[in-house]
């Protein structure tokens, strides 16, 4: 039976990660997987989004003894996770030129067939990068403020200022009348 | 920004729940993350001890007393002090391919230590890898030469003289310095890739977050997406976005890089191919034309991107910061305050031209 808990501190789980435990390993993906897949989500299709969160997962296991401050475990995660992101559209735009309005137009059909959501997607993702990721974050993978604060690394401050502009300049995209 | 300026129910899901945003959570929640827990390898891959080959065979204590000495031996080779110099505070390198260079010890089997006063150098097919003490990475190119200045705990600091590296920076904001001949650019919490070639003119390319760039008071602030090009003895450019308009690329290089007899023509030309996301542009060509032409900037930009209530023609024209500040908010980039606050701590580390 493993010893580690929910309660477990992140630098006590690093730690033991990479002296080869599996199981703290496993609870750090269960903390942080959401913010990975939101930070992925706010950059890369949906439908490669799940892969690429075990890509981002898969890379900061190899990369953990060089993670200096085991403290900062979400920062550096999330990190690698918009790098990915990153590289996966370097790539793609070899075939295809992907721009920020393409992927604000993505289809939705193939994994959820959701008028609603691909177009609610698509308003996010035109939005600057600033808001874009936290609102995913919020609305999307159902995150606090205080929850995306603490598992970005980001000040509680930046995380209040990306989510009222953010909205403010979503409600004004989705024609919404009220805020 | 205080607690009052954002709903409780956007914050925290507490208070008043706002009918938008529960609309939005039911209808963009079903996107949300799913999947189960994968299985992952059975040992994290760490670097193994170059004993751990040795045949079985070997009786235990020789083999023991072999690897002692073999490990202070090799201690010994990679990591003795420099004079005058601790590696304490120096950054690990790993060798990527060829054979990198720390100052005249090259870099081939285990990995090396580049402290501050050292320099690293890649040859045509070399590449190496710097941990950034506890905030980061970087990947260095081929044909590659820089310096680490220091690194204490407030500040890290690089001299890039030539070459490519990818920055990949995860610590607050002003910590990670790089001088460049040209300009000198300081990490807001990004990744970015410089490169400086053997005239000293240099390229920034942001790929999240924000750099800022600055030089004898002349800077400019580069978002995920944006470039910004640097000219020795003149310094930073102005950043544009990347899926600018070619014209509009042209133009700005004319602007800034240029006779002086072709900026007029290549203002011209910056208004009338700007779009709304070249208002990052023109916000910084607010501060870098004359006061006639600035008042067709703040028209083209007020036409882009309309100021708030607060900012005035007449305040703009005359370069009010805080109406700058607040309209630079308005373009959905990031709060200025973020650089405001670093902004102090370069002034103590501004260079002049070389």
């Amino acid at each position: 039976m493993s010893a580690w808990t929910e309660g477990s501190g992140d630098a006590a789980l690093v730690e033991a990660a990479r002296d080869g435990d599996r199981a703290a390993f496993g609870l750090l993906y269960d903390r942080y997987a959401r913010m990975v897949h939101g930070v992925l989500l706010a950059r890369a299709p949906y439908s490669d989004v799940d892969d690429l969160v075990q890509d981002v997962f898969l890379l900061a296991l190899r990369r953990l003894p060089s993670l200096r401050d085991p403290n900062s475990f979400g920062a550096w995660i999330a990190a690698i996770a918009r790098n990915r992101a990153h590289d996966f559209h370097r790539r793609s735009r070899e075939d295809v030129e992907l721009t920020e309005d393409v992927c604000a137009q993505e289809d939705l059909s193939r994994a959820a067939p959701e008028a609603d959501a691909a177009s609610a997607l698509g308003a996010i993702r035109s939005l600057p990068e600033a808001y874009r990721e936290t609102l995913i974050l919020r609305l999307v993978e159902g995150m606090t403020g205080p929850e995306i604060a603490a598992r970005t690394g980001l000040t509680p401050g930046s995380v209040r200022v990306n989510l009222h502009r953010g909205m403010q300049q979503l409600r004004e995209t989705l024609g919404y009348g009220s805020g | 920004m205080s607690k009052k300026d954002i709903s409780d129910y956007l914050w925290d899901g507490s208070g008043e729940p706002d009918p938008e945003i529960q609309r939005l959570e039911s209808v963009l929640g079903k996107l949300g993350h799913r999947g189960g827990r994968p299985v992952f390898p059975d040992a994290v891959p760490t670097a193994r001890p170059w004993w751990s080959g040795l045949p079985f065979g070997w009786p235990l204590r020789i083999a023991s007393v072999a690897a002692v000495l073999a490990m202070v031996f090799l201690w010994f080779l990679v990591r003795r002090p420099k004079p005058g110099l601790s590696t304490a505070s120096g950054w690990e390198v790993a060798r990527l391919a060829g054979a990198p260079r720390v100052d005249t010890r090259t870099i081939e089997r285990a990995n090396g230590r580049l402290a501050p006063g050292q320099t690293l150098v890649t040859d045509s097919r070399s590449r190496a890898d710097i941990t950034v003490a506890e905030i980061g990475e970087i990947e260095v190119e081929p044909d590659t030469r820089l310096r680490l200045l220091q690194s204490g705990a407030a500040r890290k600091q690089l001299a890039l003289d030539r070459g490519v590296i990818h920055a990949f920076i995860w610590a607050p904001p002003g910590q990670f310095v790089v001088d460049t001949p040209s300009a000198t650019a300081v990490d807001m919490g990004c990744a970015y890739t410089l490169q400086v070639d053997d005239s000293g003119a240099g390229l920034l390319r942001t790929t999240l977050g924000w750099v800022g760039f600055k030089l004898d008071g002349h800077e400019a602030f580069i978002p995920a997406g944006a470039v910004c090009a640097t000219r020795p003895g003149i310094g930073p450019g102005t950043p544009c976005f990347e899926d600018a308009s070619p014209a509009f690329r042209a133009a700005l290089t004319r602007f800034d890089f240029g006779p002086a007899g072709e900026r007029a023509s290549s203002l011209d030309t910056l208004l009338d191919q700007s779009r709304k996301r070249d208002a990052l542009t023109l916000w910084h060509l607010l501060g870098r034309v004359d006061t006639g032409d600035r008042a067709r900037v703040y028209d083209r930009l007020a036409a882009l991107v309309p100021p708030p209530p607060a900012v005035t023609r007449e305040g703009i024209l005359r370069r009010d910061q805080s109406m700058l500040d607040s309209w630079w908010n308005e373009l959905g980039l990031g709060d200025v305050s973020l650089w405001r606050t670093w902004e102090r701590s370069w002034s103590a580390s501004d260079h002049k031209l070389r």
